[in-house]
């Protein structure tokens, strides 16, 4: 049980400092750092609630297939230049275009790609099996 | 599957070992930032608002004069906490300040009416600001306040720029909207974004669309409940196809997900919070996995209870 409760300590601080329990992000906004950062822009936000107002689901889960997976879709600018996932609405006709970088890009430096405030990613945070938290 | 069982069960114990320490270090440094941030009216008009509103400059209603400032105060304060947040006409959004919060902003105008003459307006500057600034104080201050390591109303929903994952130097962030005043005539909840998604979109509080393009696509509604029997005491689970097709199409679920056959899904409440089967959605976007109550929402009757109780 000590031991036990030793590796909890650690996991607990380092999910801590890896800071999911203490940002106030909304639930389920999506911070995507695959690329960005690696090619010198701030990680992208996505806002679950914001997107919910206004479309189900189904829209980008199914028609426009996006995988229930944070970072899981391997989205670049090509494919959104073309016309694939949030290129299907930001094209300046459903929703304002790709030129408005930093409506997108707006996350702190460092982020890592997660579901904020996902039970899973709290579990699991600081051990570094997030990966294992994806759909299926 | 025992050890991820005691890994769910120990946090908790450890919580009160190991939390305490942190996270009044962390409350200790996120109150001295507020305090400084929030101040008085006063405080907020000598950094924000003096440049124009003491001078009158670009035709700025003037700190003391009544007769500017009732014409504003006739409009209504909604408006012109409105107009300071957004900007309008010379006035910059929030003074060209965007790190000032709304309710700094509102103080502050209150305090300048107040300081014009607006003798109604008098007390709610100080109290609004005390509050605002003691609610905190108290919650930090004293060891054995309720509640102390749960969030306050006042930093639910917070604005972007405020949210710790937006970074503030990003000018897009504050263009961003905010989810406090998106959620403002939604139903409420109390977890996730404390909006009750599945209520606003019965009652048409939102309309969100079905199609990508065409705004008049209705979902196809498939209304069929699952009872699914549990084996512990918890009440049983019942899965309402309804409310998910609103929301999603069959693909989203079926096969990959759940296979759609009866007893082929095993699904139980440690695979849940790994993000499997229902935690593919609930603990992340849809109602978290706190609200056990509402899926566990079908009493046993005492027989069953009775009958599944050996197998404990």
């Amino acid at each position: 049980m000590l031991k036990c409760r030793t590796i909890n300590t650690i996991l607990f601080i380092i999910a801590l400092w890896a800071s999911p329990l203490v940002t106030n992000a909304e639930y389920g906004d999506v911070l995507m750092n695959n690329y960005s950062e690696a090619a010198g822009m701030r990680p992208v936000v996505f806002p679950h609630w914001f997107h919910r107002i206004r479309f189900r689901c189904k829209v980008c889960h199914a028609d426009l297939g996006f995988k229930f997976e944070a970072g899981g879709n391997e989205i670049n600018m090509l494919k959104i230049i073309d016309g694939e996932y949030c290129g299907a609405c930001h094209n300046g006709e459903v929703a304002w275009a790709v030129e408005n970088c930093d409506l997108c890009h707006t996350g702190k430096p460092g982020e890592p790609t997660q579901v904020h405030k996902s039970t899973t990613f709290k579990l699991q945070s600081g051990s570094g099996k997030k990966k294992a938290g994806s759909a299926q | 599957m025992k050890s991820q069982i005691s890994s769910l069960v120990c946090p908790a114990r450890n919580k009160s070992n190991t939390i305490p320490v942190v996270l009044l270090a962390l409350l200790a440094t996120t109150y001295v930032v507020t305090a400084a941030d929030m101040g008085s009216g006063k405080q907020v008009y000598d950094t924000a608002c003096v440049g124009c509103h003491a001078s009158g400059v670009l035709k700025a209603p003037k700190l003391g004069d009544k007769q500017d400032w009732s014409k504003r105060e006739q409009q209504g304060l909604q408006v012109l906490l409105t107009h300071a947040i957004k900007g309008f006409k010379n006035m910059p959004a929030k003074g060209g300040n965007p790190t000032i919060k709304d309710k700094e902003i509102e103080v502050a105008i209150k305090y300048m009416l107040a300081s014009s003459g607006l003798s109604q307006y008098a007390q709610s500057g100080q109290t609004e600001s005390k509050t605002a600034q003691g609610g905190k104080e108290d919650r930090s201050s004293s060891v054995n306040s309720f509640n102390r390591l749960m969030k306050s109303s006042d930093e639910w929903n917070l604005p972007p720029s405020e949210d710790g994952i937006h970074d503030p130097d990003n000018g897009g962030t504050h263009m961003l909207q905010k989810p406090k005043q998106a959620f403002e005539t939604l139903s409420s909840s109390k977890s996730g974004n404390r909006v009750d998604w599945g209520k606003a979109l019965e009652s048409n509080e939102i309309s969100p669309r079905y199609d990508r393009l065409d705004d008049q696509v209705k979902p196809i509604i498939m209304d069929l409940n699952i009872v699914r029997e549990v084996k512990g005491s918890m009440p049983d689970v019942v899965y309402p196809h309804k409310q998910h097709t609103e929301w999603l199409d069959c693909s989203n679920c079926h096969p990959a997900i759940f296979i759609p056959q009866k007893g082929a899904n095993q699904i139980s409440m440690a695979g849940i919070l790994l993000g499997q089967k229902c935690g593919v959605c609930h603990g992340k976007v849809a109602f978290p996995v706190s609200e056990c109550r509402r899926c566990h929402s079908k009493q046993k009757t005492l027989k069953t209870a009775g009958k599944s109780e050996p197998t404990n």
